[in-house]
């Protein structure tokens, strides 16, 4: 995993992204006990450009070109299996953006809060981030003022309360 | 006539709630080790899933990380 986030941070200073935060199962696993999981999401603000559509062929060849392969969705990095996900809506942006330094083996990387964390799991909804969000509120540490505000400002709160009733009532 | 002993008896419902509790405390602790042990473990248990789960159709690449 090392030599993973080392490739990552490289591909940021090289100007590949603008921004980047593991997300997903692997952010989830900063706040949580382990769960099982294969990939490493990784989100990524890309540089601006003139295209409409915006392409991950310039991160894909520039990996391609160190040997790295492609299998299904994922690249493989160092062992790990990684996707790269552009920022897909204005709540992936901001919490991007706010994402947080963690340390792994002395390497620096960016993960997402575990607030925005939540926040995106609960708009995905699917099983597993139901399943994800009820851990993160029984184990993770989590700010319930950043967590309202978030889900204020993106029209989640209806949601988060109607999940709370049905999972996670006291 | 001897004393019986006072025995406080726990019903089943307080008896659960205890385990239930020292489950939920035990998660917690799980919750707090390093990042890098938890990476241990995700890979034991990337070990299991592939050996006892079969694959969902549509369900991405599963396979353990060599790292």
């Amino acid at each position: 995993m090392k030599k993973t986030l080392q490739i990552i941070d490289r591909m940021h200073k090289e100007g590949l992204f603008k921004k980047y935060a593991i997300g997903g199962g692997i952010a989830s696993l900063f706040y949580i006990e382990p769960i099982a999981t294969f990939d490493l999401d990784i989100f990524v603000i890309l540089p601006e450009s003139e295209e409409v559509l915006l392409s991950l062929s310039p991160l894909y060849d520039w990996l391609s070109e160190k040997k790295y392969k492609l299998v299904k969705e994922h690249i493989i990095i160092e062992g790990i299996p990684v996707q790269f996900i552009p920022v897909y809506n204005e709540l992936v942006i901001e919490a991007v953006l706010k994402a947080v330094r963690k340390k792994y083996e002395g390497i620096s990387t960016f993960v997402l809060k575990p607030e925005y964390l939540m926040a995106i799991m609960l708009d995905t909804n699917r099983a597993k981030d139901r399943e994800r969000i009820i851990k993160m509120l029984d184990e993770a540490e989590i700010s319930a003022a950043l967590l309202k505000t978030i889900l204020n400002a993106h029209g989640l709160i209806k949601a988060y309360n109607n999940f709370r009733k049905k999972f996670h009532e006291k | 006539m001897k004393n019986k002993p006072n025995k406080v008896k726990e019903s089943a419902a307080d008896y659960a709630a205890k385990i239930f509790k020292a489950k939920k405390d035990f998660h917690k602790e799980q919750a707090k080790l390093p990042i890098e042990e938890k990476i241990k473990i995700l890979i034991e248990l990337q070990k299991i899933v592939l050996k006892t789960q079969k694959q969902k159709p549509g369900e991405g690449l599963r396979q353990v990380w060599k790292i």
